[in-house]
């Protein structure tokens, strides 16, 4: 077998160990059991979950955006970076040709992910404060998908560089079942979880002002 | 630590915690956690933006204050146990196991720098309820009798006198009965009076005792209002307090006994409406989380007195003319009301019909500051001065509108807003929203 065909097996199985082991969690959680809600709602669960994931992610929606733009604005460009470079690895497995066009995009988008990411990671590693609340698995994860967004830019430039794309996403995607990047989950049941509390209680939307 | 520490029988408690006690504990925090709660302390990502939403931290800057730290100090525990990197590696992930040493960091964080406000939860942003997460782990303390004892004091007050301030019921009575005399010549109306177990009425009215111990003309401002709209009304004799400090202590069990009070006292007295007094933790207590402790849906409305003076002025029950209240008033937006309680419109209705020269503070809203007051801190002496430290974020907020008038629809939020105008040297005077009203109100005679 091929060193190519080796690791692409590689990426799809240990793509396959990421989505079962994910499975496994989220059904863990689910475990935990959620007792049935008595108070009288005041407002809509399904009005505050529409907010959480619409006009919620707005950054003057929330302070922890509005205040710190800079941030904000790296995490969306690194997550896009994060997506482009899914979508390469995807045409890479696939034996697709992307069009020069396509190539220049994902470089672009990969290029400013990974520029965020390092922004991040050094930010991480210069506040006081982000070190007190960060742990190893802070740095391992960022540093990670650094690797991937860097080989992706890479791979863009020489197909050879593929293999070295393919070995980190093995890597990336046997840990983010046991890391804090399993958050590609959980981020969607917390935003969910978020809406239906304030939604439930009639804080979030925010209620019409009565003059 | 000083030697007045050493002696302190709670630190003692502390240090010695047995491996039953900790293995007691455990259990009880694992017994709490629900799905949501799992999966929320599986979605951290550290990303720091929180940092700015806190008070505690915002007033002084120490790391232990931050939003995420103490989220970390729970997480860390759930993973430890529940996590399989957190078992063979906790360094990787924080991991860290319950022991006498995190029991310590906890008390120390999660009392003692957290009002359990939920302004962090309400701008994470993955939209982790990180003040829920908190009490989760005060439930596990309480659970081994960890509540600091002021705190614990006034939870066991309310237990066992039927009132957190131990009010005897004749001195109840007393109150009341003044009370009768000072509305009758308020309103010029000899048949006026403070009801008492009366059964069928629309509205079975609850307060904080503090009203009746310290501020008795709130509760005959509310009178007035009640008088005015010709309403059908009753206090009752025997449970009448609307605060629940077991929320913030954590202890579910006696959350739900003092809660079990207020929903027995409704079924005897027969009355439609349980109406909240001016209380923010006893609305988000009595509102929202007491059919929760009790497991069961209340057969009858539950309302903040907020939302029936709205009721009144829109209806026209109640008249009110604001050029009697003419200084510039500013409003406070008590956490447990507002962002938790979702009574956000209805207090600013009747002050924009109650006063002349309304201004809000910035930020408002959901997103108000806390005041500091909250979370049990009032009750717990040992945190005093991180408490009134705080506070400062509010006191600048105050401080900014120019107002001479402070209202706080909370009793707790009152108590904390005195001190910071001592404190803080504001000059500022603080009300309710009834005091307001029940100045600008027009009496037909």
């Amino acid at each position: 077998m091929s060193l190519v065909l080796l690791l692409r097996l590689g990426v799809v199985l240990s793509a396959v160990y990421c989505l079962i082991t994910l499975t496994v969690l989220i059904a863990r959680t689910f475990s935990f059991g959620r007792p049935p809600r008595y108070a009288k709602a005041q407002g809509s669960a399904a009005k505050g979950i529409v907010y959480a994931f619409g006009q919620g992610m707005l950054p003057w929606e929330k302070e922890s955006a509005s205040k710190h733009l800079p941030t904000f604005f790296a995490g969306i460009l690194y997550h896009a970076g994060i997506f482009a470079a899914i979508f390469f690895l995807i045409t890479a497995l696939l034996l697709i040709k992307l069009p020069d066009v396509a190539i220049r995009i994902v470089r672009l988008i990969a290029v400013i992910g990974l520029l965020s990411g390092i922004g991040l990671l050094v930010k991480r590693f210069a506040l006081p404060y982000m070190r007190f609340i960060s742990c190893l698995d802070d740095y391992i994860a960022n540093i990670l998908v650094g690797l991937l967004l860097l080989f992706t830019l890479l791979a863009t430039y020489h197909y050879v560089l593929q293999f070295a794309l393919m070995a980190v996403a093995i890597v990336l995607l046997l840990y983010i079942p046991v890391g804090k990047i399993r958050h590609c989950v959980f981020f969607f049941y917390s935003r969910i979880l978020f809406g239906t509390f304030f939604g439930r209680r009639g804080t979030l939307p925010h209620p019409s002002i009565e003059d | 630590m000083s030697e007045e520490a050493k002696k302190d029988p709670y630190e003692e408690h502390m240090r010695a915690l047995t491996s039953t006690e900790l293995a007691k504990a455990m259990q009880t925090f694992c017994d709490k956690i629900e799905f949501g709660d799992a999966a929320q302390l599986n979605s951290c990502v550290h990303c720091g933006l929180c940092t700015d939403t806190c008070h505690y931290y915002l007033a002084s800057g120490e790391l232990e204050a931050l939003p995420a730290y103490k989220l970390n100090l729970v997480s860390a525990v759930f993973k430890n146990q529940h996590t399989r990197l957190g078992k063979i590696a906790p360094a990787l992930t924080g991991a860290e196991a319950l022991d006498a040493e995190m029991v310590s960091r906890w008390i120390d964080s999660l009392y003692g720098r957290c009002t359990l406000c939920g302004r962090c939860a309400l701008n994470c942003t993955l939209g982790i309820n990180i003040s829920r997460l908190i009490r989760l782990a005060r439930t596990t303390l309480a659970s081994v009798n960890l509540v600091p004892p002021e705190l614990q004091s006034t939870v066991s007050t309310a237990v066992d006198k039927g009132n957190n301030m131990g009010i005897p019921r004749q001195e109840w009575f007393d109150t009341l009965q003044w009370l009768d005399e000072e509305l009758q010549q308020e309103v010029s109306d000899p048949s006026a009076h403070l009801p008492i177990d009366q059964p069928n009425t629309r509205l079975f009215y609850t307060v904080n005792p503090r009203e009746p111990k310290f501020f008795p003309l709130s509760l005959l401002a509310t009178a007035k209002i009640f008088h005015a709209a010709g309403e059908s009304w009753t206090f009752s004799s025997d449970y009448y307090d609307v605060t629940n400090y077991g929320l913030f202590s954590g202890d579910d069990q006696a959350s739900g006994v003092i809660s079990a009070r207020l929903r027995d006292s409704m079924h005897k007295l027969r009355a439609n409406t349980l109406v909240l007094g001016e209380c923010g933790h006893g609305y988000n207590a009595n509102r929202w989380e007491a059919p929760e402790w009790l497991a069961g849906a209340y057969g009858f409305e539950v309302k903040s007195i907020l939302e029936i003076i709205a009721d009144y002025i829109r209806q026209g029950r109640i008249k009110l003319d604001r050029s009697r209240n003419q200084k510039r008033v500013t409003l406070h937006d008590p956490c447990n009301l507002v962002r938790l309680g979702g009574i956000i419109e209805e207090q600013r209705f009747i002050l924009k019909r109650a006063v002349s020269d309304f201004v809000e503070m910035y930020p408002n809203r959901e997103q108000n500051f806390c005041c500091g007051g909250g979370g049990g801190q009032l009750s717990m002496t040992r945190f005093a001065k991180r408490r009134i430290e705080s506070g400062r974020i509010k006191a600048e907020q105050i401080r900014a509108t120019g107002a001479q008038i402070v209202v706080a629809p909370c009793h707790n939020c009152i108590d904390q807003l005195s001190e910071l105008n001592k404190e803080y040297k504001l000059g500022v005077e603080i009300k309710t929203v009834s005091e307001m009203v029940a100045d600008a109100l027009i009496i037909e005679r």
